[in-house]
């Protein structure tokens, strides 16, 4: 019965960290635009965290560069179980326009296990509320299969 | 200390919230909004034109063949696609259209990808336009009178009579983006019409023309691309 | 065996009333409250009131990463020395006419056990070796310099009045207070009392660490602070002292200033005609209900109105705000007493 009561609360309480590896910024300020009165995502109960220890929910933006490469997976391997990965725009997805440059490290697919892609150049943000939508649920089955 | 949204704070309490509760009342993107591709294959005639101007590199194409011809499968991977709907303004044809659907969520990396498949059948061969009658010799096989008219003149240069030779006249290519052929350096060697996908050419080597059909040309500049003599201009 | 019923009857105020139990749902319930108010100012919807039970839940049921560089032992057990001496803190303050330990409390101690979770704060800030954290802690420090000052000039304000009616000199324990308040009346209808009233009102977001004095533990500017590295349950407990804290400060308040003259209920009750053992259990129950929403009330207008017009003050402005605006305040009203105002 505990079990299901943190099961139920890690469904309702999601909390966001964001990384921003060499975006644009375009999806970055998509991102913290859902947190606004006008798409109010604390309602459901995301919060922006400080620190990659509090986070259940990576976002990660931007085409992954060569030099922020090492940091994204140092802060991602921070984060404690369990834990969703949230790639947002099509950068971290494929590259898009920036693919094959000698400064990209490639889509983040290669380096970590990605649960959410959020397509769009940039997302809308409804489109990025869904896709945390969707990772909410996939985080708190993940949290119902451990143990 | 000066509190300056004080009144806004307390007011704001007892007014409605500003919110549009997105997933429970749903919103609709703005007209012209470019969200999901779809992709009509029936329209498409396969081009590339759209491969080639993709900012990012988002649309592939595969071909296999088939009994009735190519079967053609073009493929649009929306992870990799900027939405900036060049592709669209450059299809001549109207085979990629951008819907406002924004909600392109996927976990896997086959929900992005949109693909449509055609077959394509080989272009039928226009009959051939029958020759032309034989212009005059091009050189008059001069008579034995001037043979000696000639011989008395050995100063005068022999003008070698030339074929009827209009003067060559700079080829200018089309305003309309449709391609135009350099006579002077064409060669007649069919290529243009073989790498043409519309099928608007039509080049006979023996009879040495070089017909366009402008209704289905989209001037997509293949025929200039593959001339091996660079002879037309687009 | 009358022992026994005495230990059973001390174990039910330590776990469940005023004990853990209630600090657990009060603290939490109050943090909602003032999260979804400060919501509704920013003209937003805001988290459902039971958020913080969501949160701390969840909290429980992630992976405790304890950083190589940390002293494990401290790491662990600081969250819960703090909450410890919190739930302490609320053992001694009395509900209206109820009191769990009256005999033994004492503002000074009070105020001493209302270091201990800043200080638990700054040993886990310090056991996780983390730069932010060493950053945040030192923030940390001086915020509860800065607040201790007021609040000491405020129960000394107290304290002398009550003293001077009582004929004892300074007064220190609560029981006497509340008792004081009992028979004359609450301590904010004397006009010397009011400046110590706002003081002590200033002082509550400075000790809870809200917005806008939460330097120590700023979100953006230094990755959370001392809490830099914690997950899992020892942040869950963390993110629950800084709850209670909220329902700590508020209830003191509400005995310091307001409290003692009971709410009457039972004496209504006793006019309805209703009495003996059920209808003195329901009058408590009401007693209870009143304090949460005297707690809430004063959350709201400390707590949530100041969060949401106001900015984050930097480390020195907050500490010169208490010590001038808030120290002077409080200082008015011991002057005042001392005279026997």
């Amino acid at each position: 019965m505990f079990k299901n009561l943190i099961k139920e609360s890690t469904g309702k309480s999601p909390w966001l960290f964001h990384i921003n590896a060499g975006s644009c910024n375009g999806c970055d300020i998509e991102l913290v635009s859902v947190l606004t009165p006008r798409y109010d995502a604390e309602r459901l109960g995301f919060k922006l965290t400080g620190s990659p220890r509090h986070a259940d929910i990576v976002v990660v933006t931007g085409p992954v560069t060569a030099q922020s490469l090492d940091r994204v997976l140092r802060t991602i391997s921070q984060v404690p179980e369990p834990r969703c990965i949230v790639t947002m725009g099509s950068c971290p997805q494929s590259g898009n326009v920036f693919r094959g440059s000698y400064a990209i490290a490639g889509p983040l697919s290669k380096y970590v296990h990605v649960d959410v892609d959020v397509a769009g150049c940039t997302p809308k943000p409804e489109a990025v509320i869904d896709g945390l939508a969707l990772a909410t649920k996939i985080l708190a089955e993940k949290r119902g299969q451990m143990e | 200390m000066d509190f300056p949204f004080l009144k806004e704070a307390v007011t704001g309490l007892f007014t409605k919230s500003s919110c549009a509760m997105y997933p429970a009342v749903p919103s609709e993107a703005a007209p012209n909004y470019r969200g999901r591709i779809v992709y009509h294959p029936d329209k498409c005639i396969n081009c590339m034109l759209c491969e080639r101007v993709c900012s990012g590199n988002a649309i592939t194409h595969t071909i296999e063949k088939t009994d009735e011809g190519d079967k053609i499968t073009r493929t649009f991977y929306l992870g990799s696609c900027t939405f900036c709907a060049t592709c669209m303004d450059f299809c001549g044809h109207g085979a990629i259209e951008f819907t406002r659907d924004y909600h392109m969520i996927a976990t896997k990396e086959e929900d992005l990808m949109v693909s449509g498949s055609f077959i394509k059948k080989p272009p039928v061969k226009k009959p051939v336009p029958p020759k032309p009658a034989a212009a005059p010799a091009a050189a008059p096989a001069p008579k034995a009178e001037e043979k000696d008219a000639e011989a008395c003149k050995p100063d005068k240069p022999v003008e070698a009579p030339k074929a009827e030779a209009a003067p060559v006249a700079e080829v200018k290519p089309r305003d309309d983006g449709k391609p135009v052929q350099d006579p002077a350096k064409c060669v007649y060697c069919t290529l243009c019409a073989k790498k043409c996908p519309a099928g608007a050419l039509t080049v006979d080597r023996a009879a040495k023309t070089w017909v366009l059909d402008e209704d289905i040309c989209v001037g997509c500049g293949t025929c200039a691309e593959a001339c091996p003599k660079k002879a037309i201009l687009i | 065996m009358a022992l026994i019923l005495q230990a059973l009857r001390y174990l039910v105020y330590v776990l469940v009333f005023p004990g853990f139990l209630f600090c657990f749902m009060t603290g939490l319930l109050l943090c909602g409250i003032d999260r979804k108010l400060v919501a509704r100012m920013q003209k937003r919807v805001g988290p459902p009131i039971l958020q913080p039970f969501y949160d701390f839940f969840k909290l429980c049921g992630k992976e405790t990463i304890v950083p190589a560089a940390a002293n494990r032992t401290v790491f662990l057990l600081a969250p819960l020395v703090g909450l410890a001496a919190l739930v302490v803190i609320q053992l001694f303050i009395p509900v209206f006419r109820f009191s769990a330990f009256n005999s033994i409390a004492d503002v000074i101690v009070i105020l001493y056990l209302l270091l201990i979770p800043a200080l638990s704060v700054i040993m886990g800030g310090a056991a996780s070796g983390s730069p932010y954290a060493g950053v945040g802690l030192s923030r940390e420090m001086v915020t509860i310099l800065s607040c201790e000052l007021p609040l000491l000039l405020v129960l000394l304000a107290i304290g002398k009045v009550v003293g001077t009616a009582l004929g004892t000199g300074i007064c220190f324990s609560l029981s006497k207070i509340v008792d004081y308040q009992m028979a004359h009346g609450s301590l904010l209808g004397k006009l010397s009392m009011i400046p110590a009233a706002v003081a002590f009102l200033l002082v509550i977001p400075g000790e809870t660490g809200n917005h806008p004095f939460d330097a120590a533990e700023a979100e953006t500017e230094i990755c959370e602070g001392p809490l830099a590295e914690y997950s899992g349950a020892p942040l869950g407990v963390y993110k629950l002292s800084h709850a209670v804290k909220m329902l700590t400060m508020t209830s003191l308040f509400v005995a310091l200033f307001l409290g003692g003259i009971g709410t009457g209920i039972e004496n209504l009750m006793f006019q309805l005609g209703l009495s003996g053992g059920a209808a003195g259990a329901v009058a408590f129950l009401l007693e209870i209900l009143v304090l949460f929403l005297l707690c809430a009330v004063l959350t709201f207008l400390t707590i949530s109105v100041v969060h949401a017009v106001t900015a984050r003050l930097r480390i020195e402005q907050l500490f010169k705000y208490y010590w001038t605006v808030v120290a002077g305040l409080a200082l008015i009203s011991l002057v005042l007493a001392w005279y026997g105002l």
